[in-house]
């Protein structure tokens, strides 16, 4: 039998970016967009990024080292007010293992010209396989790529 | 503009009956309707459970008098996803509430149920994004408390 554990975790992340929220927020809303920047390492295998984006629409893309563990990310879209907020729920799956279920909020905050982004991510980490420290880096190189893909 | 609040809480209880007997009770769509659904003061308009993992559960409920707090025919929604089921271990749900229509709440939650002394420890964890202000999660924690309550009650009751 599996020794079974639940690690509760909450993070916030800040970001500015120097365009207005309509434009980070399509970055979320658009599928092609989105593939763009939400995707692993460069030298990562990776599968399809598929993008339903409504209330109740999925997203998915899997991804891993070449030979290694693939990794699964799972998504439910909740609730979505236009340029202004996103909340998903989403599953992470290390191959057959469920390593954790997270609720995602994204709020678009327009700051002068720009865009204040306010990403908050409460987690429930199970059975010791992932951490919450580890999600927030992986969150933190994200939203990296967002900001290169928003520049280019 | 929207605001957000966030806010996590974590109900620890013990119950006498063993972690099956809860696990049932969470399953069992007639038995978890009479404890998490039915109430004074509600009218039940729809209640359905899927009880799997990806599967739903839908029930809305109409203020119908009695010492309801509500303005009379206000209508609650509860539309929730299971996202993990580890029979008589652990339950991962995430679910929305919506008063007429209108969502104010997506949480996170997980149950979790260990044998103790002959009977269980159970352990409640919600995170949640509240629509509605800052006392969202409060009145939140206080629904689930009524809940687990009355959980106990018909445990003891199907005895």
């Amino acid at each position: 039998m599996t020794k079974r554990s639940v690690t509760h975790a909450t993070f916030v992340i800040e970001r500015d970016y120097a365009h207005p929220p309509a434009k980070v927020f399509a970055a979320f809303a658009h599928p092609a967009s989105k593939a763009k920047w939400f995707v692993g390492p460069e030298n990562w295998d990776k599968s399809n990024h598929k993008l339903d984006f409504r209330v109740g629409g999925k997203e998915s893309v899997s991804g891993g080292p070449p030979g290694g563990a693939v990794h699964y990310y799972n998504a439910e879209i909740w609730e979505i007010t236009q340029n202004e907020r996103i909340v998903s729920s989403y599953e992470m799956h290390m191959n057959e293992k469920r390593t954790s279920v997270s609720l995602a909020t994204m709020e678009f905050k327009p700051n002068g010209a720009g865009t204040k982004l306010v990403l908050t991510e409460q987690g429930a980490f199970l059975d010791g396989i992932d951490n919450a420290a580890e999600r927030e880096r992986g969150t933190n190189e994200l939203l990296n790529q967002l900001a290169t893909y928003l520049n280019t | 503009m929207t605001t957000t609040t966030h806010g996590s809480f974590i109900i620890e209880r013990r119950y006498n009956a063993s972690p099956e007997r809860i696990f049932a009770a969470w399953a069992d769509p007639k038995a978890k309707r009479a404890w998490f659904a039915e109430g004074e003061g509600w009218d039940i308009r729809s209640y359905e459970l899927d009880f799997r993992e990806r599967g739903t559960e839908t029930s809305t409920f109409r203020v119908a008098g009695g010492n309801n707090p509500f303005p009379p025919n206000t209508t609650f929604s509860n539309d929730t996803v299971f996202n993990e089921i580890i029979a008589n271990e652990r339950i991962v749900f995430t679910y929305s509430m919506a008063r007429d229509g209108m969502r104010f709440s997506i949480s996170l939650a997980t149950v979790e149920l260990h044998a103790a002394d002959k009977g269980t420890r159970f352990i409640l964890t919600e995170h949640g994004a509240f629509f509605d202000g800052a006392d969202g999660v409060k009145m939140r924690e206080q629904g689930w408390q009524e809940l687990l309550g009355k959980l106990d009650e018909y445990l003891a009751k199907a005895n």
